[in-house]
């Protein structure tokens, strides 16, 4: 199942803008290795799901996969041929708003190579382009 | 070994200038403890790299100071590829220093030939140690590691000289039974999060 907020103040959200590097969640925290965005961006939850089965059908049991984004953003899109006004649309899918640099994906328990493999997989499945970034010590 | 740090003095401070001297091949650093005076430094970005790159913690400073520093911070760009900044602390050979090193899993858990999991917690601790001997990293043995156990910080091997700061009881690395992953993907159309000021409008009516 997609991810998806629990609970919302609000249904809708505004477009908003994606402005500067990430400041925060830039590092490798929680695994050994990581992808980072190079590009901002909306990922969407099926997207972020994709990546998931994707990155876990090559891990099997080996190893843990860490999701570092969700998507707290509703989209609204308009269906087709209609005609244009008579307010916002309704809610059509959840994304997650990347700003470049933030670390989306993070893997631990498995090597190098593994992990390069893991993200090549993933990477395929991104919107963005996106770098393998490792643990740093410093 | 130590390596050694060429470091000039700098005069102008801010972002600004801060941002021009990068531009120039720079990184702005600062020195400060021992009681003594702060002092504003930089030094060339290759000479950082390199430094870096070799792992070392303690280095020799020579140039404008001549000292011996610990490396307490590096700032690093958004892309983890450029240093942003340096904060060196100086340190006298003999002193004892705390610092932040990384854990490494050594031997293959006897819980993961059981099909078992081994997930790496804390990835590194505090130790105390002698400014002279920062190991670059600390090992843990997991060939005893069962499935459902765990290894705490106390079965580090520390080198000698060096005592734990953080608790002994901290949880570095467990392993458990892998969890099923379900490899269907779910719709995402249909379901609608829950609103939240609708229950307020709910409890208002009562």
């Amino acid at each position: 199942m997609a991810l998806m907020p629990k609970r919302v103040k609000h249904r809708k959200s505004q477009r908003g803008r994606i402005r500067g590097n990430a400041t925060r969640g830039t590092r490798v925290s929680y695994g050994d290795f990581g992808l980072q965005a190079l590009q901002g961006g909306w990922i969407s939850a099926q997207t972020i799901e994709a990546a998931r089965i994707s990155a876990q059908q090559y891990l099997r049991t080996e190893g843990k996969l860490f999701i570092r984004i969700f998507p707290h953003k509703s989209i609204t899109s308009k269906p087709l041929e209609t005609r244009m006004g008579k307010g916002k649309a309704e809610p059509d899918y959840w994304a997650a708003v990347v700003k470049p640099g933030q670390v989306m994906f993070e893997v631990g328990g498995v090597s190098e190579d593994a992990a390069k493999l893991c993200f090549r997989r993933l990477a395929f499945k991104m919107p963005i382009p996106v770098k393998f970034v490792k643990r740093r010590v410093m | 070994m130590s390596e050694q740090l060429n470091v000039e003095s700098r005069a102008k401070t801010g972002s600004i200038n801060a941002q021009r001297l990068r531009a120039a091949g720079m990184v702005p650093a600062n020195l400060y403890g021992h009681g003594q005076q702060p002092l504003n430094l930089q030094c060339k970005i290759d000479n950082v790299m390199s430094v870096i790159r070799h792992g070392a913690r303690v280095v020799d400073l020579a140039g404008a100071v001549q000292d011996k520093a610990m490396i307490r911070e590096l700032q690093w760009d958004t892309y983890g590829t450029t240093v942003l900044h340096i904060d060196m602390a100086r340190v006298s050979a003999d002193e004892r220093v705390t610092v932040r090193v990384p854990v490494e899993l050594k031997g293959v858990a006897a819980g993961s030939v059981d099909g078992g999991v081994v997930e790496h917690i804390v990835h590194e601790i505090e130790i105390e140690c002698a400014a002279i001997a920062i190991p670059d990293k600390v090992t843990l043995k997991i060939d005893s590691l069962k499935l459902g156990g765990h290894l705490n910080a106390d079965k580090i091997d520390l080198p000698t000289g060096a005592t734990l700061v953080d608790d002994a009881d901290l949880t570095i690395v467990h392993c458990v039974k892998p969890k099923e992953a379900s490899a269907d993907a779910g719709a995402t159309g249909g379901e609608q999060p829950e609103l939240i000021r609708k229950e307020k409008a709910a409890a208002e009516e009562e």
